[in-house]
C-alpha cells in the first residue's frame, strides 16, 4: 500500500506580472518500508513537492492522500497535528538549538507529543545510540562536528517514531564520510522500521542508495527508477 | 518536558541582557518616583505618622489635616465611652500668619496645639519631654530647624503669630509642612492664638486604645453614633492625607503619567530585544513546526522567556532601588514606600514584561518551515 498519494498538484508563484509554474499537474505515489530520492536540478520543483507531499505548504491544485488521510482537508492546526503525530523532518541545516544536549533535543519533540519525561529520556537515548552517538548524549551542538549534529537531528526526527520521513539535502553540508552514515541510517530508517523516507537530493550518493529515484525537471517527474532490492545498480521504469 | 525557554534564556544570556536590563531600569524608575512622591507627600501626614494616637476624631469629610473644621466636645466624650479607647488628648490646629522682623514679611503658618504632658500623643516621635514641658511656658513655640531661616528669628527670638507676640523656645527636625511652616505650641496658646473660634472648640480629639483593642472597630463604633464629626483609623488618616494632596498638587497625575511612558519606553526596548532573539533562533523555531510544534506551543516558550526576563529585571530593578533609597535616607532625601506600591510597580513591571514578550511573538510568523526547504 502506498503510504504518499498525490495527484495532479499544481503550484505556481505570481511574481509582480510573471506567473512561474513549479509544479505541473505532477502525480505519485510513495511505498512505505523504502527509501525514495527526488533528484533533479535546483529549481526543477523538489523542494516545493516535498513541501506539499509534509503538509508544511498547500498546493494551487491537487491532492495529497497521507497514510490513508486527506492531507489538507482539515486546517493548518489540524496539519500540525498530523505532522507531530507521523512524521519526522531532517533539513539541510541541522537547526539545532544551541543551549540544548543532544539528549535533550531529542527528548524535545516527545514532550509536545506529550510522552512523559522518563519515557521520553529513555526512547531519546536509545534513538541516540541508534544513530551512534551514544558517547556524545550531553555535548551541546557547539561541541559537536557536522555529521554528529546531523545525526543528532535524525535522531529527533526518527525519536518520534514517524511512519514517514522527510529530508531535504541531509548530506549537502557532510564531507564524503559523514554523508556516507547519514545515507545508511536514512535507509536502515525506511527497511528496519519499515518507515517511508523521502529524501529529497541532488546528491550522486544517495542515487545508488536509495530503492527507487525519480527524476524531476521543470516541475514534473521525468524518470522512475526502482532499485531492486539488494541490487545497487538502477533499473529502468516508465515515468508516472 | 524540556525547558527550553530557561535553558535558551540560560545559554544565550547575553541576548537578552539589554531586555533585563531594561525591565531592571523602568523597574528603578517607577520605584525611585514611587518613593520620591511619597516621601515628599508623605510630610503632608507628619502630624499623624510621627505621632503615638491610633484614633483621629475630625470633622467629617476631612480629606487633609490643614482642612480641619472645629468640632464641638461631644467626640471627645463619645470616645471616653468606647470600651476601647484608653486615652483621649484635644489637638487644636490653627492658621496662623507669622510677622517676624523686617525683611521677611508675613509667612503663612500652621499652628498646632498639644498636650505638654509627658505622655503627650502628638508628635510624640519628634519631641523630647523637655521641649513639651518647655511649650507651657505661654505663648511659646517650636519650629522645625530648617524653617527658621524663613521665619528670620533666631532660638530664643520673638514674632507675630496673629497679633499675638510669640517666643521660639526650641527647634525640632522632622516637622516640616508642605505649603507652610508648621509652629508647635501648648493647647492653651494655640487657644490664645485663634481668632475664629476664640479657643472653645478644637479640630481634632486624638485617642490612644487599649491594648488588644481593634482601631478599625472602634472607629467604625464612634461613627455610627458621631454626629458632627468622624473617625478615622491614624493610617487611614494618613493615606487620605496623602492621596488628597498627590492628586490636589497634580503630582498624582504626573506619577501615572511618568508610569505609562516608562512602561512603554520598557515594552518597547524588551520586545525588540526579545524579537532579536527569536530572529536569532528562528530557524531552530521552524524545524520545531515542522515537527508538528503548533504555533501556539512556541508562542508559550517567547512568553516563558519574557516572564523570566521579567522577574530577573524586577530582582535586579528591586536591588537598586534598595540601595538607592538606603542612599537617599543617608542624606536626607524624603523617600518612602509601601507595600502597596511596591506590589503595585512590581506588578507593572511584569506587565511590561508581558507585554513585550506578546508584542514579540508576531516574529514566530517567520518561523515557516518552507523557509528550511530552499
Amino acid at each position: 500500500m502506498s503510504a504518499l498519494v498525490a495527484s495532479d498538484l499544481c503550484m505556481g508563484y505570481t511574481s509582480g506580472k510573471l506567473r512561474t509554474e513549479i509544479l505541473r499537474g505532477l502525480s505519485l505515489s510513495v511505498d512505505a518500508g523504502q527509501l525514495t530520492l527526488i533528484a533533479g536540478p535546483s529549481g526543477c520543483g523538489k523542494s516545493t513537492l516535498l513541501s506539499i507531499l509534509s503538509g508544511l505548504q498547500r498546493p494551487d491544485a491537487g491532492g495529497v492522500v497521507a497514510l490513508g488521510e486527506d492531507l489538507f482537508r482539515g486546517d493548518r492546526h489540524a496539519r500540525d497535528r498530523f505532522r507531530l503525530q507521523h512524521t519526522g523532518f531532517v533539513f539541510q541545516g541541522f537547526n539545532l538549538f544551541p543551549a540544548l544536549t543532544a539528549l535533550e533535543q531529542v527528548m524535545l519533540p516527545l514532550g509536545y507529543m506529550g510522552v512523559d519525561d522518563r519515557t521520553a529520556e529513555a526512547r531519546g537515548r536509545a534513538t541516540l545510540d541508534e544513530v551512534g552517538l551514544s558517547d556524545r548524549m550531553h555535548l551541546l551542538p557547539a561541541e559537536l562536528s557536522g555529521g554528529e549534529k546531523q545525526r543528532v537531528a535524525i535522531a529527533r526526527a526518527l525519536v518520534k517514531q514517524p511512519e514517514l520521513f522527510f529530508a531535504d539535502e541531509p548530506t549537502s553540508a557532510l564531507d564524503a564520510a559523514n554523508g556516507q552514515t547519514v545515507i545508511d541510517t536514512l535507509r536502515r530508517i525506511a527497511h528496519e522500521h519499515d518507515t517511508t523516507v523521502l529524501c529529497v537530493s541532488h546528491d550522486p550518493r544517495l542515487v545508488t542508495h536509495a530503492d527507487r529515484v525519480l527524476q524531476m525537471e521543470d516541475g514534473a517527474i521525468l524518470n522512475d527508477r526502482r532499485v531492486p532490492h539488494g541490487d545497487t545498480m538502477p533499473r529502468e521504469e516508465s515515468a508516472s | 518536558m524540556i525547558p527550553l525557554a530557561r535553558k535558551t534564556l540560560i545559554h544565550e544570556w547575553r541576548r537578552f541582557l539589554p531586555a533585563m536590563l531594561a525591565v531592571a531600569f523602568s523597574g528603578l524608575l517607577l520605584l525611585m518616583q514611587a518613593a520620591l512622591v511619597f516621601g515628599i507627600f508623605g510630610s503632608t501626614a507628619v502630624y499623624i505618622t510621627a505621632s503615638d494616637a491610633d484614633l483621629w476624631v475630625g470633622y467629617p469629610g476631612t480629606q487633609s489635616i490643614e482642612l480641619g473644621r472645629p468640632i464641638g466636645p461631644a467626640a471627645r466624650t463619645a470616645m471616653l465611652m468606647d470600651p476601647g479607647v484608653a486615652r483621649v488628648e484635644p489637638f487644636a490646629w490653627v492658621d496662623g500668619d507669622w510677622r517676624g522682623p523686617a525683611g521677611t514679611g508675613g509667612v503663612s503658618v500652621f499652628v498646632s496645639g498639644i498636650s505638654t504632658e509627658p505622655d503627650g500623643m502628638i508628635f510624640s516621635d519628634v519631641l523630647t519631654t523637655a521641649q513639651r514641658a518647655s511649650l507651657k511656658e505661654p505663648l511659646a513655640v517650636i519650629v522645625d530647624r530648617a524653617d527658621l531661616p524663613k521665619l528670620g528669628v533666631p532660638i530664643g527670638g520673638q514674632a507675630l503669630i496673629n497679633g499675638e507676640l510669640v517666643r521660639i523656645v526650641g527647634v525640632a527636625n522632622g516637622i516640616r509642612a508642605l505649603g507652610g511652616v508648621d509652629v508647635v505650641a501648648s493647647l492653651d496658646t494655640a487657644r490664645a492664638l485663634d481668632n475664629d473660634t476664640g479657643g472653645t472648640e478644637v479640630a481634632y480629639y486624638v485617642a490612644k486604645l487599649k491594648p488588644g483593642a481593634d482601631a478599625d472597630a472602634v472607629a467604625a463604633r464612634i461613627d455610627a453614633s458621631a454626629h458632627g464629626y468622624a473617625a478615622w483609623t491614624a493610617s487611614s488618616f494618613a493615606r487620605r492625607a496623602v492621596f488628597y494632596w498627590m492628586f490636589q498638587t497634580g503630582a498624582g497625575l504626573g506619577v501615572i503619567f511618568l508610569a505609562i511612558v516608562v512602561f512603554i519606553v520598557g515594552a518597547i526596548i524588551t520586545s525588540q530585544t526579545l524579537m532579536g532573539a527569536i530572529a536569532g533562533s528562528v530557524r531552530e523555531y521552524a524545524t520545531l513546526h515542522a515537527l508538528g510544534v503548533g504555533l501556539g506551543s512556541l508562542r508559550r516558550v517567547v512568553l516563558e522567556q519574557a516572564a523570566w526576563i521579567g522577574v530577573c529585571g524586577l530582582v535586579a530593578g528591586v536591588l537598586l532601588s534598595l540601595g538607592l533609597i538606603g542612599l537617599a535616607k543617608l542624606e536626607d532625601v524624603p523617600v518612602e514606600l509601601n507595600l502597596p506600591a511596591w506590589i503595585a510597580c512590581a506588578a507593572l513591571v511584569m506587565g511590561i514584561a508581558l507585554v513585550s514578550g506578546a508584542a514579540a511573538v508576531r516574529a514566530l510568523r517567520s518561523a515557516d518551515p518552507a523557509l528550511l526547504l530552499r
